[in-house]
């Protein structure tokens, strides 16, 4: 019962909470607030902001909950429909953190008039609200799974073996068992971690390592069935995975999922996805280098269907030089595109984010460095989890095709390493020098060259010089005998995260993010030992820190939405050509810093085209009155030419429209000047 | 009901509604959307102990999806047998997919009782039927102008152009006769002439020959004014892209709406699915071409090699009940799909699935019996017709379609190209056989089910052996056998866990097993022994096969020996020790 990572204990510390940026009108948030207190909070919200805000059942959960979104926008109830920024928290249910950050923009949207001018908010607080409930609960320990019976065992029964509390302390664990099949050691200078037996090394293992529970029913194995199904936050269509243990039965299996891929769907108006989570694209740009992704300039056809279309399978071809193939073998009015072609090849989908949106997620992530500096939050800490297979990180990027950012807002901080002294120096070096070289060296240098080199304590720099000047070695000769030398074994130092938590847990939380081992009696095993990290004590820091992480991160959020796409007409021109004939040009914008869409979305066609109208007593001799925009580059212009004939006094209405990039209107008077 | 007869030119394939239904049912027309409803209802209201008729969902425009299962509750609840699930009419278009499947509700429900094979196949199985699987369009087919290709698609709004207007550019009847047929123009710049051997074909023009004809493509106008006639119809969600297994978005496959089980129905019919954990064979009727697929759907799927012999032995049997079909792995003799629904009836229904492609249309023939069958292309996109083809269909269709296939051309004058002419194969052309073949084509592909269906596994349990081998130790033997070709589980389920495999369980008051496993040989008594709970063995039992168990047994008593199975029920049998 010692050692407690609970709320009760995180309320105490409360009392030590550093206020931080308060929020007007918005206490700081001093604690982590079951799924339940966070949707009632977004009630709240809602209720005190009828104007501008209202609350969304997307779904029930297997558990029961309900998974709730928040709306926000400045003429909700005028139904008027402004470009929007989806915001998820915790997909995967096990980061605390990431549902207070919701909750912490959401009041500072509510706060801040100028977050709503022309822009309107999707906010789901917890999108994995089963898995949520883990933290708050006794024992404690994190699972990402709803809950959604699952036989995870493929036996006769269903969620029957789950973790046991057997040290009775709330928390699950591990357990460490002395076995001589076992592959653990401990680690040397902290004998309370273990890293794996290295038998290259000639090592051999003392520990078996198994989570803290009983073996309930009796298949040989521990804890492999618990309670819960689907891990939400994996349980999207990119990259998914079918048949895992978590990922679900297909994507979008799970109701959560499924209920936020149609609403993504229904609402094109969604200009930017950001997710709080484990990731940080913000930080981190989306990770390339995936096997798998097909050239779209130099693709292979198969042989037999090369033979089918009349291409050689020996050359590459462009999609473009495909389709023009293609086309004319098919039935008249049939019209051949590029997924035609690339579902006809098995080309399959776009595995690594595209270089052109890289170069955008990189610079942005200099600058969001740069505010971090700012802000006083550069301190090193450990990488931000790499987006999942399934996630709805890559899911937005690559299937929805919008700027998709991502935020962890904390992880342990990197301990500092004591830095080791370097010779500099390399056997082969040494080797090939002279006498006077060799006696040249200092002593310093040499002494740690020798230790490098393993070579026994008693010999030291001056001692090895003394031989080497009378004449009883040479250089080259201390290099062959030290290769003689029995290497030292180098002591492993297990899992980083690991230290960088019982370093983090000894000075920040006294030592309670580590619960150390203590015997236990098992009913099988005999004596074990059960200790180990604390759940969440790795992704959840104490409650006092949260409002100043917060306050420091979540405003980025409205850097990122200020370079959204955002078009608009620049300039018009109308040049009399003779006759009542007139050549038009309209020049539109993009005066936003991203481009419309991204790469990714151009690629898709998922986002939907700009739409420029004209509207008037014209006939249109080239060019029509609805013409689609597929693309504009950040901050780029681009002309567009009709001609048409009118008389002098028509005006022309011009409207430009995009659900997600915002548009422009103006009018034109044929003869002039309005 | 609709209460018109919907194309005076080719009556003959609509329903004659002046005449009540009755059962059995007539296969010498179609049945639109709402007849084939009103027939579910009637066979149920005729069969009301043997068929339960369930609405399972609604469709975009909100039309009703029905299944029968047709059970015989006698032999048992349908969860404890095999399931055996038939659809068809998933693409809109392929309508007489839907009357293959009444037909095999017809002939097994009409049969019951009355012919021997027939009885012991319903008593054997449970079956799902979902003879319209696209309600939509379906409906939608018979109801407005189509070519014999239109109307595939779900009724989901998509901007297939990408202009940001939805579903702007239907085709259009401009001649008001119920068809989307061609448009040409006489142009002596065009690339074709007409045919010297039939003046209703066109031929294209040799280099320096002088032109007679442009083809403009499908009947209709330019709705949207962008340049091109008809490309923003319906959808384009194709409901069989739409699946949850191997789903790619629609750049990559095109068609696949914007997320797994985006379609109604498509959703509605995976839960159907997933409650129904016995459904171990799945037919999905399509047309056209002949053919009988099975997945994987994309190369870089597999198929678990054990599978393949089982497929083989009913996809080639299929192929012998239906003359002129070839038995195929769908992405390497068609071509690759995403998201279709045998890959996910295969891979998380766990079921042996097969799409039958219906009515290969080289059976419109106009020639003596010996002649060689002129060779497919192997894929349907690409099989260009070719005009030697084309005649002898048009034949096809002058002495033995009364003129009904094809409409001659006539003059029109279209708002854009001026005097043109329209013509060409009608929507009940082409994919679709002529009333006059239709009994054969329904009854020959509800052979090919029942046959399949004849094959789930009828799992026997036999002892072999009991024996005192001690003080109250005793040795049982435990032998479960197949004479049928499909396993108790698929060897692709088995692999991927989806579920888990079936049980061996022996238990009983006063016993306890001390050891249990799979008997690998009878004579050397070589037994795999399971190191944990001996009394419950997973297993599956192969087709064509059997396995054996061991189990050392020690009390006396009654034992109780079960074998419990997702798919192919459940045994029991008590011995005393």
């Amino acid at each position: 019962m010692k050692y407690f990572f609970t709320l009760s204990r995180w309320g105490l510390l409360c009392l030590l909470v550093f206020p931080g940026m308060i929020v007007r009108g918005q206490p700081a948030i001093k604690k982590y607030l079951t799924p339940d207190e966070i949707n009632s909070r977004i009630l709240d919200m809602a209720r005190e902001n009828t104007e501008r805000a209202k609350v969304i059942t997307m779904a029930k959960t297997p558990g029961g909950r309900s998974l709730q979104m928040l709306e926000i926008g400045k003429d909700l109830k005028a139904g008027k429909k402004n470009p929007a920024v989806l915001v998820v928290a915790n997909p995967e249910g096990d980061v605390p953190l990431s549902d207070l950050a919701v909750l912490y923009l959401a009041g500072y949207i509510l706060d801040h008039q100028e977050t709503l001018k022309d822009l309107n908010w999707y906010i789901i607080a917890g999108l994995n609200p089963d898995a949520e409930m883990h933290f708050f609960q006794k024992p404690l320990y994190r699972d990402q799974r709803n809950g959604k019976p699952h036989n995870d065992d493929m036996d006769d029964q269903v969620d029957e073996d789950g973790f046991n509390d057997l040290n009775g302390d709330g928390i699950i664990t591990q357990m460490r068992v002395k076995d001589p099949a076992g592959v653990w050691l401990p680690v040397d200078g902290d004998q309370r971690l273990l890293r794996k037996a290295d038998p290259v090394k000639g090592e051999k293992g003392m520990y078996k390592l198994y989570t803290e529970g009983l073996d309930d029913d009796g298949d040989g194995l521990y804890n492999e069935d618990g309670p819960g199904g689907t891990d939400v936050g994996i349980n999207f269509p990119h990259l998914f995975r079918a048949h895992t243990a978590a990922g679900g039965l297909w994507p979008g299996s799970s109701g959560e999922a499924y209920a936020l891929m149609k609403f993504v769907s229904e609402h094109p108006e969604i200009a930017m996805t950001m997710v709080y989570g484990s990731t940080n694209f913000c930080l981190v740009p989306p990770k390339k280098g995936r096997k798998g992704s097909v050239d779209m300039n130099r693709i292979k056809v198969p042989k037999d269907m090369a033979k089918m279309i009349g291409a050689d399978p020996d050359k590459t071809y462009t999609m473009k030089e495909l389709i023009e193939l293609v086309q004319p073998m098919v039935p008249s009015g049939m019209e051949i595109t590029e997924s035609d072609i690339a579902g006809f090849l098995g080309l399959g989908a776009i595995v690594n984010p595209l270089d052109e949106d890289l170069k955008y997620y990189k610079e942005l992530s200099d600058r969001y460095k740069d505010y971090l500096k700012e802000k006083g939050m550069n301190k090193e800490r450990l990488d931000p989890a790499p987006a999942k297979d399934g996630s709805v990180e890559l899911w937005s990027y690559y299937h929805v095709g919008v700027p998709t950012f991502s935020m962890d807002f904390w992880t342990l901080p990197k301990p500092e390493k004591k830095k080791k002294k370097k010779s500099g120096l390399t056997a082969e070096q040494i080797g090939k020098m002279s006498k006077d070289d060799f006696l040249a060296l200092d002593n310093d240098t040499l002494t740690v060259f020798l230790k490098e080199a393993g070579a026994p304590a008693q010999f030291g720099a001056e001692q090895i010089k003394g031989m080497v000047r009378a004449g009883q070695l040479t250089p080259e000769k201390i290099v062959t005998m030290l290769k003689q030398m029995p290497r030292k074994k180098e002591t492993g130092q297990g899992d980083p995260k690991m230290q960088a938590l019982v370093v983090f847990s000894d000075k920040y939380l006294e030592g309670k993010g580590f619960v150390n081992w203590q015997p236990v009696k098992h009913p099988i095993f005999g004596d074990v030992e059960i200790g180990g990290a604390v759940p969440y004590a790795d992704n959840t820091p104490p409650p006092r820190m949260i409002d100043s992480l917060l306050s420091a991160q979540v405003p980025w959020i409205f850097t990122l939405t200020g370079k959204l796409a955002r078009l608009g007409i620049s300039d018009t021109r109308v040049t009399p050509k003779g006759g009542g004939v007139y050549e038009l040009n309209i020049w539109i914008e993009n005066k936003g810093y991203l481009p419309f869409p991204t790469a990714m979305g151009k690629k898709n066609r998922h986002v939907p085209p700009a739409v420029v109208q004209l509207k008037g007593q014209v006939d249109f001799l080239e060019g029509r009155d609805w013409t689609p925009v597929q693309s504009l580059g950040g901050k780029a212009v681009k002309k567009l030419s009709w001609l048409i004939r009118a008389d002098k006094s028509t005006i022309l209405d011009v409207t430009l429209e995009s659900p997600n990039a915002w548009g422009d209107r103006k009018q034109i008077k044929i003869g002039g000047v309005l | 009901m609709t209460g018109m007869l919907l194309f005076p030119g080719i009556s003959l394939q609509a329903q004659d509604e002046t005449k009540p239904m009755t059962v059995p049912l007539r296969f010498d027309h179609y049945y639109t959307y709402e007849q084939v409803v009103e027939a579910l209802k009637l066979i149920h209201k005729t069969y009301p102990d043997l068929t339960q008729l369930n609405l399972i969902g609604k469709s975009e425009e909100n039309r009703e999806i029905w299944e029968i299962t047709i059970n015989n509750p006698k032999t048992g609840k349908p969860l404890e047998k095999p399931g055996v699930y038939v659809d068809g009419n998933i693409h809109g278009n392929e309508i007489q997919a839907g009357e293959v499947c009444l037909y095999f509700i017809d002939i097994m429900l009409s049969n019951y009782g009355k012919n021997e094979k027939i009885t012991r196949l319903l008593d054997k199985n449970a079956y799902y039927v979902i003879p319209v699987v696209n309600v939509d369009g379906r409906y939608h087919f018979f109801a407005d102008a189509n070519t014999m290709h239109s109307n595939r698609g779900l009724r989901r709004p998509k901007d297939d152009d990408h202009d940001g207007r939805i579903n702007e550019d239907f085709p259009d009847d401009l001649d008001g006769d119920g068809n989307i047929c061609q448009m040409r123009k006489k142009d002596p710049n065009g690339k074709y002439k007409t045919d010297p051997e039939d003046p209703r074909l066109m031929v294209r023009v040799k280099p320096g020959e002088k032109g007679e004809w442009t083809i403009l493509g499908q009947e209709g106008i330019d709705n949207d004014g962008d340049g091109r006639v008809n490309e923003d119809a319906e959808g384009y969600v194709d409901p069989n892209r739409n699946w949850g297994f191997n789903w790619a978005p629609p750049y990559v496959q095109r068609g696949a709406g914007d997320y797994p089980f985006s379609g109604h129905g498509m959703k509605a019919i995976a839960g159907f699915m997933v409650n129904h954990p016995n459904i171990l064979v799945v037919w999905a009727f399509h047309n056209n071409g002949g053919m009988i697929l099975r997945g994987p759907s994309t190369k870089n799927e597999r198929m678990n090699p054990a599978d393949i012999p089982v497929y083989d032995y009913l996809g080639k049997n299929g192929e012998k009940i239906l003359p002129g079909y070839k038995y195929m792995i769908s992405w390497k003799d068609l071509y690759p799909t995403y998201g279709d629904f045998t890959d996910f009836t295969d891979n998380i229904i766990g079921s042996y699935s097969f799409v039958g492609e219906l009515f290969p249309t080289k059976k419109e023939t106009y020639r003596e019996m010996k002649e060689e069958q002129p060779k497919r292309t192997g894929n349907f996109i690409l099989s260009g017709s070719g005009n030697e083809r084309d005649r002898e269909r048009l034949k096809f269709n002058d002495f033995l379609a009364m003129g009904m296939l094809y409409k001659p051309w006539k003059p029109f004058h279209h708002p854009v190209y001026g005097d043109i002419e329209i013509g060409g194969w009608v929507k009940m052309s082409t994919r679709l056989p002529h009333p006059f073949m239709l009994e054969d084509l329904v009854h020959r592909a509800a052979s090919a089910v029942m046959f399949t269906a004849g094959q789930t596994p009828e799992i026997k349990m036999q002892v072999l052996k009991k024996e005192k081998i001690g003080k109250n130790l005793y040795r049982l033997r435990v032998r479960l056998s197949n004479n049928k070709a499909i396993p108790s589980i698929s060897y692709q389920s088995v692999a991927n866990k989806v579920y888990p495999k079936d049980m061996l369980t022996v238990s009983g008051k006063n016993i306890r097993v001390v050891a249990g496993g799979k008997l690998t040989d009878i004579y050397t008594d070589r037994v795999n022994y399971k190191d944990y709970k001996p009394e419950v063995q997973f297993l599956q039992v192969p087709g064509f096969g059997k396995t054996d168990y061991q189990f050392l047994i020690k009390g006396k008593g009654k034992v109780q020996i079960k074998f419990t199975s997702r798919k192919a029920g459940t045994l029991i049998k008590t011995i005393d020790m």
